[in-house]
């Protein structure tokens, strides 16, 4: 009854001093729309790139010919053969496969293409969990063959220009013709994967090697024994490549690494983000006190009449919190609104998957009902302290 | 004799203003029985207002005992003392006093609301007591849309709402006409005579005062004059 009362009783003089109210969220509005909209950005993204890791699985690692060391002609390279004997000497290596790219602008039927060349063996498809949608993909007996295969997006590109099945197709790349003997279905993106599976065209890596300018084995991709020796595995690689080549200076990525750099970028960015929450929330909260501080001195009168009727300090003392709670909360309800529509719009815009997280929303309560507390408990104090004789001469 | 409600045993007052001290009541003796209408009348400056705070519960005395149904006030607490003014008086005030933002339905239910009881209980006691000043009609307009003399009811109508010992008026016809005086001065006679409501009114005005079977005079911080008219 009492706290009903209350509710009643704050809200009615909220509306009361409508402007002042308004202003006086403002301010917890911006904080908590801020702080909201950072948590719940923060969860869509960390869910998405989990997630695109996990399709790709964490325990695929790529191994890069690392920046530096000599280059040009007799330079050091990966060669298929390294490729080959890795899980030999790797054992926590299950397998492994070799690529190499280059420019992938080809023509056909008078059109222009610019897409990325991927060249590969036949073990990639798998390793690299890639599904077919029609036709073959290429396999080791097409050495040098001029045969391609298409992603998802190269498909599609081409079936805007009227071609609904290129398998069979006679596409001009590096001046010569390769035929569309296969098509790659949807692949997710993001992760580690050095290229993107919806924008390439995959060639056989013989004809690769011949027929490509400055052609070269760019990565080993590989898939490990499981995600908890990626670690470990990373340190053998780079031994195994030291005492084959040492001049040749090698990169290792895998998921759990990115993963982990990807979560204390996140945290930073967390933790920067929350520090502007946090001050806008203080200054915010100061507004609320101040609203309140004005308020409580502007009613003095009703402080005395409720005093003289037989209020206690504390019953004075919790119609105030309440108050400055509504009003908190109201603000922190604005906030969560915008927050969450904020994140929205950010994860739409970048293409991410948008949930809505109870953490956000927990926050928003659980910290707008805290600003509420903390800022108005010193302008209820004071109220519930007047001498009612003082506040009823008002 | 009926039994005494209020019994002031040489009450004193005394303010600190900077450096000088001013007192205010100089050792006050008052019994108020139950079933009294008492005036307190007196110049300004002669300490009603401090003596109608000390009854009400709204100030401590400086020294002096100051017992209500025969228990001491003394060494009360805050608490205490709120409990005893929701309890035992109903204040009505020159400005009556109102919480504006509220109809006047609530007002009254404002005193039972702090003595926590359940909402049916307090709406149906607010409505009878808005009934009883002849204000039932009109329980959902704000003070603001009402005249002094109906607000003054309201006023009233708030004091008897918990039930008290005591109504405490100071100047409850002050701001109002004389005919509208006259009303509200009825209505005072009307629950004291039918109710037998104690009643103490604080006023200057000699009218006002000639209406109550028993006048004392304050005069310089002491009673000067206790007697029945």
């Amino acid at each position: 009854m009492m706290i009903k009362a209350n509710i009643k009783m704050g809200l009615s003089s909220l509306i009361a001093a409508k402007q002042r109210s308004i202003l006086a969220l403002l301010g917890i509005v911006i904080g908590i729309g801020s702080v909201i909209a950072m948590v719940s950005v923060g969860i869509i993204v960390k869910e998405n790139t989990l997630k695109q890791f996990q399709q790709m699985g964490t325990d695929y690692i790529v191994i890069s010919k690392g920046w530096g060391g000599p280059s040009g002609e007799g330079a050091p390279e990966l060669t298929t053969e390294q490729a080959e004997k890795l899980p030999l000497f790797v054992p926590t290596i299950k397998e492994a496969t070799v690529m190499g790219t280059g420019s992938g602008n080809f023509s056909y039927q008078g059109k222009d293409y610019n897409y990325q060349a991927v060249a590969v063996e036949q073990d990639f498809l798998g390793i690299n969990r890639l599904k077919l949608a029609k036709g073959r993909f290429i396999s080791d007996l097409d050495v040098n063959m001029n045969y391609v295969v298409i992603g998802d997006e190269v498909a599609q590109a081409m079936a805007k220009n009227n071609i609904p099945n290129p398998i069979g197709a006679e596409i001009q790349l590096q001046d010569r013709l390769f035929t569309v003997i296969g098509v790659l279905e949807k692949a997710p993106t993001g992760g580690i994967a050095p290229f993107n599976a919806n924008r390439c065209i995959f060639v056989p890596l013989s004809t690769y090697l011949s027929v490509f300018p400055n052609s070269e084995i760019s990565n080993i991709l590989a898939r490990v024994t499981g995600a908890d020796v990626a670690t470990k595995v990373t340190q053998d690689i780079i031994n195994y490549f030291k005492l084959r080549d040492p001049e040749l200076s090698i990169e290792v990525q895998n998921a759990e690494q990115l993963i982990a750099q990807l979560e204390s970028q996140m945290q930073m960015f967390t933790l920067l983000l929350g520090a502007i929450g946090s001050i806008s929330l203080i200054v915010g909260g100061v507004g609320v006190m101040n609203v309140m501080l004005v308020s409580v001195s502007e009613r003095k009168k009703e402080i005395g009449i409720r005093r003289a009727i037989g209020a206690l300090q504390r019953d004075i003392q919790v119609q105030f919190l309440v108050e400055s709670l509504v009003l908190c909360l109201l603000g922190g309800i604005i906030g969560l609104l915008i927050g969450v529509g904020a994140s929205y719009f950010i994860a739409k815009h970048n293409g991410w998957e948008f949930t809505i997280s109870s953490i956000a929303i927990i926050m928003g309560f659980g910290v707008s009902s805290a600003v509420g507390l903390f800022f108005g408990y010193f302008p209820a104090r004071q109220a519930a302290k007047l001498d009612p004789i003082v506040a009823l001469r008002s | 004799m009926s039994k005494p409600l209020l019994e002031l045993k040489n009450i004193t007052k005394q303010y600190q203003l900077g450096p000088v001290t001013v007192d205010t009541l100089k050792g006050i003796n008052l019994t108020i029985y139950e079933g009294d209408m008492v005036s307190i009348v007196g110049a300004s400056g002669c300490g009603k207002s401090t003596l109608m705070n000390i009854i009400g519960f709204l100030d401590k005395p400086t020294s002096g005992d100051y017992l209500i149904e025969g228990q001491k006030t003394k060494d009360l607490s805050d608490n205490d003392l709120s409990r005893l003014r929701n309890e035992k008086i109903g204040f009505v005030f020159q400005s009556y006093n109102l919480l504006q933002r509220l109809d006047i339905l609530e007002n009254v239910a404002v005193p039972l609301l702090y003595r926590g009881w359940p909402r049916s209980r307090i709406v149906a006691r607010a409505r009878e007591m808005l009934a009883r000043v002849g204000m039932g009609d009109r329980e959902d307009h704000t003070p603001n849309e009402l005249s002094g003399g109906q607000q003054q009811r309201v006023a009233i109508a708030r004091a008897l709402a918990g039930n008290p010992s005591l109504i405490l008026a100071d100047e409850p016809t002050g701001a109002l006409d004389v005919k509208t005086s006259a009303d509200i001065m009825a209505l005072f006679e009307e629950l004291h005579e039918k109710e037998g409501i104690t009643i103490v009114l604080i006023t200057h005005d000699v009218e006002i005062a000639e209406d109550c079977p028993r006048r004392v005079l304050l005069r310089d911080g002491i009673v000067a004059e206790d007697e029945s008219l």
